[in-house]
């Protein structure tokens, strides 16, 4: 099958949308924008698999890079303590290693593209994408990809046990308070009463 | 090809999200007000529409100007996207795509982040709250939306809704999983903030989200939430409802009824379901709903064995 010219020019199009959203990634001053600028370079990327015939795993890449960007944006905003995630900040570090990096990255990654002997394999008239991704992970490599699922639902249920909502000290809505030292003592860490009368207008 | 491939999925995506967004405004008002005013239920959100055209288009003081612009253009976008996927009949789909499902998904996924930029980028407070309510409701009601529609796709063995119409002939999947629905039409409340899910927009925070918005902005927002709606119904009636499928009449005649059915059940249930606060909600949606949506999965892989 070869592509048309309309497959051509989608290509040029997310290819650019791509690069150019990737490069702003690192020119804003926000998480929640570089988050997002991030997740329209993906989303072009899934397009680009979509052209590639790549149905599933283009549309796939959709939807994780959604959740996994707003996911991401929240928990940065949460970590940085930062509530709107609207205050300015440097999105770059350690600039000449990553430069260099970058460098080396593209010079070898061109080089793959210009110097490879990439193999002439036309697609089968009967092409299902699906059905040969699922045989893939439920075939041959079944025991990898559902150890990996089991390993990682297991750590959902930790996360999500050690962040719940009722917190180490009780449920966060009743006003938690952290255990005695001793069984059944005071709550520890807590300023005695008088004291914090004292030193109301100190920083400690 | 390019009057098939490109401009009638267009027309039909577009045409259906306008004409479906004005009947959402019709029905809803017909419902709060009773047939009494039935004349102004027609005209009234004609007017409304007409009078947010004439505003001003208020904006914030530093918004973050890409996304306070894009965001209801944005969301617009994915309602009339998700419209395109809705198979009319054997031979009428606007994109027939072999993963639409996983696309609606992706849609639904896409959906929390528009909203939250929605918020996000208006740089206001109410908005902002708005804006994180509805990422914590929207990740909750994710993973129910997408095990209720991996159960519809199993009996399918296909993740293109054509198929999954085609394996409800000899029974709609609202009987053989009993569970789908109902969970899904919480999904459908929740995507489009409607009702007692309207959290994010809600009253308490004077508006949340579009708290700021004003004009022809503010329109397309609501016509966004309606079409969204409309994308909705027309889903959950291809899912569950046997979509084309029915005697008599025409396939796109049968899909407009159920539809139809779904949006009436989806604004009914938003008068009449009580509201609750944010955490509650959350709290419901993970100990409650995400169970039943695993119940629901198990249930449809037994039934598709037993049948198969």
């Amino acid at each position: 099958m070869t592509p048309s010219l309309g497959t051509h020019i989608a290509f040029g199009v997310l290819a650019t949308f791509a690069v150019l959203t990737g490069w702003r990634v690192f020119c804003t001053d926000s998480m929640v924008r570089a988050s997002f600028f991030l997740l329209l370079s993906f989303i072009a990327v899934g397009g680009i698999m979509i052209l590639l015939t790549a149905e599933y795993l283009g549309v796939a890449m959709f939807f994780m890079m959604a959740v996994e960007m707003m996911v991401m944006a929240l928990f940065m905003v949460m970590f940085m303590m930062n509530p709107a995630g609207l205050n300015p900040m440097k999105m770059v570090h350690q600039e000449r290693v990553a430069i260099a990096a970058g460098v080396i990255a593209f010079i070898v990654l061109s080089a793959v593209a210009v110097l490879s002997d990439f193999p002439d394999a036309p697609l089968p008239a009967e092409h299902a994408p699906v059905i040969s991704l699922g045989r893939e992970l439920l075939g041959d490599s079944m025991l990898v990809f559902e150890t990996a699922g089991v390993v990682l639902l297991t750590t959902m249920v930790g996360v999500v046990v050690l962040s719940s909502r009722r917190g180490r000290y009780g449920r966060a809505d009743e006003g938690s308070m952290p255990p005695g030292l001793m069984p059944g003592g005071e709550p520890a860490g807590q300023p005695s009463e008088e004291e914090e009368g004292e030193h109301t207008h100190h920083h400690h | 090809m390019i009057l098939d491939q490109l401009i009638l999925p267009w027309l039909l995506a577009w045409l259906v999200a306008g004409l479906g967004a004005y009947l959402v405004a019709v029905l809803d008002r017909l419902m709060a007000t009773g047939s009494a005013q039935a004349k102004s239920v027609w005209l009234a959100p004609l007017a409304s529409a007409a009078w947010l055209m004439t505003q001003q288009a208020t904006t914030t003081e530093a918004p973050d100007a890409p996304a306070w612009r894009l965001a209801p253009a944005l969301y617009l976008a994915l309602a009339a996207t998700g419209l395109a996927l809705v198979p009319w009949s054997p031979t009428l789909v606007g994109v027939d795509l072999s993963t639409s499902l996983v696309l609606w998904g992706s849609l639904e996924a896409l959906a929390t982040v528009v909203i939250f930029l929605h918020g996000w980028s208006a740089n206001s407070h109410l908005a902002l709250i708005g804006a994180y309510r509805y990422v914590a409701l929207g990740l909750s009601y994710l993973l129910i939306s997408m095990f209720v529609l991996i159960g519809v796709a199993l009996p399918a063995e296909s993740l293109r809704l054509t198929e999954v119409v085609a394996a409800q002939a000899s029974l709609w999947h609202v009987v053989s999983q009993p569970l789908g629905l109902p969970l899904f039409l919480v999904v459908g409340l929740g995507l489009t903030f409607w009702g007692p899910l309207d959290l994010a927009d809600s009253e308490d925070l004077s508006g949340g989200t579009a708290v700021e918005r004003s004009g022809p902005p503010r329109l397309v927002w609501a016509l966004a939430r309606a079409a969204m709606l409309v994308a909705f119904s027309a889903i959950a009636a291809t899912a569950f409802l046997g979509g084309w499928m029915g005697p008599w009449l025409p396939g796109p005649a049968w899909l407009l009824i159920k539809s139809l059915a779904v949006l009436v059940a989806l604004l009914w249930l938003g008068r009449r379901l009580p509201r609750l606060a944010p955490e509650r909600c959350v709290t419901l949606m993970w100990v409650l709903l995400l169970p039943l949506s695993f119940v629901d999965l198990i249930w449809a892989g037994a039934v598709a064995l037993w049948m198969a």
